[in-house]
């Protein structure tokens, strides 16, 4: 019985609503550079996860919205989404930025997973 | 007799079954339409809210990755235009993926309920959204008259 007073104790968030980012993804020798608009979202309510060759960004975004509302067409909301990732990106070196709503992340690649040219000796 | 009434029973229920299963596809294809952000930009619609409280307006915009020299903002009477352009380039030396975000143009205009003082509205973008604070002007507000 005290279990469940403890449960309706807990306060809940609302439940969000979940959308896909548009992202633009690059990549040169050295790393890999991906876009995202997240418009709304603070860099303290966006998280980013490497883990297992997945790589999983979440921002979400909330209104304090005061007045009435005669129209409404984007609200508080959840960015959410998911790629995989090669095992060779160098995770501490990973670097994030957020301005005017775009994350901007690298991922570099890892010294191994590089390309490499090779010489050919001249027989 | 009783059979008949079953069976139109049945034929309702059926048609409920259908129009659940329509309700359904509709609130679907409504929120992807409202929440889903990927045509953002892309259809050259601007997604706005507009909220309303005693003496002025407030416009949220979603404007991601714009600047704010590549927005322009017109104001008259009760007139509002916003316009703008985002341009989206491929990196000096790197190889491209994806390219979901995509440079546009926009433009959107709106007719408010009052008109606008002009000269006392604010912007101000913050996380890539434009929030315009627009006072309506004094004529616009309503007026307590007293009976003689």
């Amino acid at each position: 019985m005290s279990d469940r007073k403890e449960d309706d104790a807990i306060e809940k968030t609302r439940d969000l609503r979940t959308a896909i980012p548009s992202v633009d993804i690059y990549e040169n020798d050295n790393e890999i550079l991906l876009y995202a608009d997240m418009p709304g979202v603070k860099k303290e309510d966006l998280s980013i996860n490497i883990d297992n060759g997945t790589l999983s960004l979440s921002g979400v975004r909330r209104f304090e919205n005061k007045g009435v509302s005669r129209w409404e067409q984007f609200s508080d909301i959840e960015y959410a989404r998911s790629f995989s990732v090669p095992q060779s990106i160098e995770v501490e070196r990973v670097e994030a930025a957020l301005k005017d709503g775009v994350l901007k992340l690298h991922l570099p690649k890892s010294e191994a997973a590089k390309p490499k040219m090779i010489k050919i000796n001249a027989a | 007799m009783f059979t008949k009434l079953s069976d139109i029973d049945r034929r309702f229920r059926t048609m409920d079954l259908f129009r659940n299963k329509i309700d359904r596809l509709l609130s679907d294809y409504d929120r992807s339409y409202l929440y889903n952000p990927a045509s953002t930009l892309r259809s050259n619609s601007l997604k706005t809210n507009l909220l309303e409280s005693g003496d002025r307006f407030e416009v949220q915009v979603e404007v991601p990755g714009i600047s704010k020299d590549d927005l322009n903002i017109k104001i008259q009477g009760n007139y509002l235009e916003i316009s703008g352009k985002r341009s989206v380039e491929t990196p000096e030396g790197y190889k491209k993926h994806r390219n979901e975000r995509g440079s546009s143009t926009f433009s959107r205009s709106f007719t408010l309920p009052n008109d606008i003082d002009a000269e006392k509205v604010e912007a101000a973008l913050k996380d890539g959204i434009l929030y315009l604070t627009l006072p309506k002007l004094e004529t616009a507000k309503p007026k307590q008259i007293t009976i003689s």
